[in-house]
């Protein structure tokens, strides 16, 4: 407790002004307990904040790793968030290989070479991968068998892997990985919450998978009472309760359009290489089968309860996915 | 009046017959009880669950889309979804009480409360035994139990089949459902024969096959659950398969393709089960709360209880077909 008191945590975020970290970095900033946030990203802030420092480092440049070292030994950085991860999947899959696989390998040697104590990272529970013989709900033992051909999933079971594998080799490591599973609320924007932007939704005809949400004011809150409180290890977050993606299209007055696997998978796979949509055919496993966690530890090791239910936070993005389109219009 | 005291009898009798309970119980024929709806309800009832789940509806969905659906979400953690029960609940109680015309004995082994694992023997080319199972308990038990039937993986590769199993109650087989279930204070009813005990050949009808490596008595001894062996008889009768084809179900991602007597020669109509006579008898329980924990790991103890334990309901098959 002394040591809380007297030496204020200096942090440093990677992938600062995406989601997560544009919100997380005002908390930090209005909290006496930290007295340094160092901001890394390829966009300058969208805000000002008074501990904050900026410096822009291009996480797929060859030179990335020399320079997070000399920042982080500058402001003597004890923790590192490490949230350059992206929510939706784009066209160019070698570059995000190079910033989410490779980007997170440089991340934690430059952590290890600048003596930073702990290192916090986000990832998604889709790394578990969505197949027909997974439990109802998978525990964080469970093994991360990702989505072959979707490299969405893989670079982000790789940059989990990276982790891993320096954890084994240096015992005094302190790490933290928060998977979150399905992000929605009024605000965020990832892969599932463009999706049902649309009023018809195609559909894998037959399947009608369970689904698992977590508001993003949770996930934010999350990641600071993880900072907070310096809690290691790996973490499945989820709120309570499952609902099928026949639930939500109804409740959101959503129109699913059913269309047979083969004949979706095809159109897709197709669609995507000409460039045409934002979705792999990598996707529609998740639409099929599912993927759900168990927030056990979550709740009873972290001590974290999440205040929204996955159908409170999803009728909440529902609540107001038609003024979003209003905004998108203009 | 009348109906009330007709009641009220039926209530008296069934509480002497309780009253006697356990292994005393006689067998009690249910086939007289009156269902609630109609032939046009549950036809209706099943329409509907249908162009649910294949999602047809959504050209009169798009007309009203604006507006508000205000049916309740009532979705518990493994998919059973109790409005879509209630469409199909009409058919399968039709199943049960007038073209199955199910005898039971024994339901008050079944404790009242509590986590429960009914083992059972597995049967017929489409597995009906689960959701009558389950009928039964919820039906005819005293305190109305609420149980989910696990079944096989490959019924979740399959496209609707595997949504509309777990929308009536069923659980994908794996230790970390089950066990998650029994915590929950909930009865499971579990086959271990799994494939094997679906796909038998009409030949071969009510041999008990090998239960699996034990993981129904692993599971009972971890999580000291008692388990009630259970045995249906009939519906060997109601899917008699004569062959299987095993080449080109792979295609399908089927395991086999029965062919009855009925089926593929008539068609989806040949799907329609025969109307055999149903008994379902349900044993003493077998508690293990004298064994410890790690007594799960002891494969000697597990496979001697395990082969008991098939050997009991081996018997009661035996019975129940004597005195049919």
């Amino acid at each position: 407790m002394r040591r809380i008191k007297n030496q204020k945590k200096r942090v440093a975020v990677t992938g600062a002004f995406g989601f997560i970290g544009s919100h997380l970095i005002p908390l930090l900033d209005c909290d006496d307990r930290y007295s340094k946030i160092v901001a890394i990203d390829i966009k300058s802030p969208p805000f000002a904040a008074k501990k904050l420092s900026y410096y822009n480092v291009d996480l797929t440049s060859p030179s990335a790793e020399t320079e997070l070292m000399k920042i982080l030994k500058k402001e003597k950085v004890d923790t590192l968030v490490h949230l350059a991860f992206l929510s939706n999947p784009v066209a160019n899959t070698e570059w995000v290989h190079e910033l989410e696989s490779v980007g997170t390998f440089k991340v934690i040697n430059a952590c290890s070479a600048s003596k930073v104590k702990r290192f916090v990272m986000w990832s998604s529970t889709m790394v578990y991968g969505a197949y027909p013989d997974n439990p109802n709900y998978l525990t964080e033992s469970h093994k991360k068998r990702g989505c072959p051909g979707f490299s969405f999933v893989q670079d982000k079971l790789e940059a989990e892997k990276a982790v891993m594998d320096f954890a084994s080799k240096n015992d005094d490591f302190e790490y933290t990985i928060l998977r979150t599973c399905t992000i929605v609320g009024p605000t965020v924007d990832n892969i599932f919450t463009s999706l049902l932007l649309r009023n018809y939704v195609p559909v894998v005809m037959g399947y009608d998978p369970l689904m698992q949400f977590i508001h993003e004011v949770d996930v934010i809150d999350v990641f600071k009472f993880v900072l907070d409180r310096e809690i290691k290890g790996e973490f499945n977050v989820a709120s309570d309760g499952v609902i099928p993606v026949s639930e939500i299209m109804r409740l959101g007055g959503i129109i699913p359009v059913p269309v047979p696997y083969f004949a979706l998978k095809n159109v897709i796979s197709f669609l995507w290489n000409g460039q045409l949509i934002r979705y792999p055919a990598g996707f529609l496993n998740y639409m099929k089968y599912v993927f759900n966690v168990d927030n056990e530890k979550l709740r009873k090791d972290m001590g974290f309860t999440p205040k929204y239910s996955s159908l409170e936070a999803i009728k909440n993005y529902l609540g107001t996915r038609r003024l979003r389109k209003i905004e998108l219009a203009n | 009046m009348s109906e009330e005291l007709k009641t009220n009898e039926e209530k008296f009798i069934n509480e002497i017959i309780a009253s006697i309970g356990g292994i005393g119980e006689e067998l009690r024929d249910t086939s007289h009880r009156l269902i609630k709806k109609s032939p046009a309800d549950i036809l209706g009832g099943l329409a509907k669950a249908a162009r649910d789940i294949l999602t047809l509806d959504y050209f009169s969905r798009d007309k009203r889309r604006n507006e508000i659906d205000v049916e309740p979400v009532n979705i518990d953690e493994f998919g059973f979804n109790a409005r879509y029960f209630e469409m199909v609940r009409g058919f399968y109680e039709f199943l049960f009480y007038k073209y199955f015309r199910t005898a039971i004995k024994g339901i008050k082994n079944v404790p009242d409360s509590g986590s429960v694992i009914i083992v059972s023997n597995h049967s017929g080319a489409l597995p009906l035994d689960g959701i009558m199972l389950r009928l039964a308990l919820l039906n005819e038990h005293p305190s109305s139990r609420d149980i989910r039937f696990l079944i096989e993986d490959y019924i979740y590769h399959l496209p609707f089949a595997g949504t509309f199993m777990n929308r009536i109650g069923a659980v994908r087989a794996c230790r970390e459902n089950a066990e998650r279930l029994l915590r929950k204070g909930k009865g499971i009813a579990v086959f271990p024969e799994g494939i094997q005990g679906i796909s038998k050949l009409y030949k071969d009808r009510y041999k008990v096959q090998r239960f699996g490596r034990g993981g129904v008595i692993r599971l009972a001894i971890r999580n000291r659950v008692p388990i009630i062996p259970a045995a249906v008889i009939g519906a060997e009768e109601s899917y008699p398969m004569l062959f299987k084809i095993k080449r080109f179900a792979m295609m399908f991602g089927l395991p086999y393709i029965p062919v009855t007597y009925t089926f593929p020669f008539l068609g989806p109509l040949g799907l329609l089960p025969l109307p055999s006579k149903w008994m379902i008898q349900f044993g003493e329980p077998v508690r293990f709360d004298k064994l410890k924990r790690e007594d799960a790991e002891d494969t000697a103890l597990v496979s001697g209880y395990n082969e008991s334990l098939r050997g009991t309901i081996q018997n009661m098959i035996n019975e129940l077909l004597a005195s049919r």
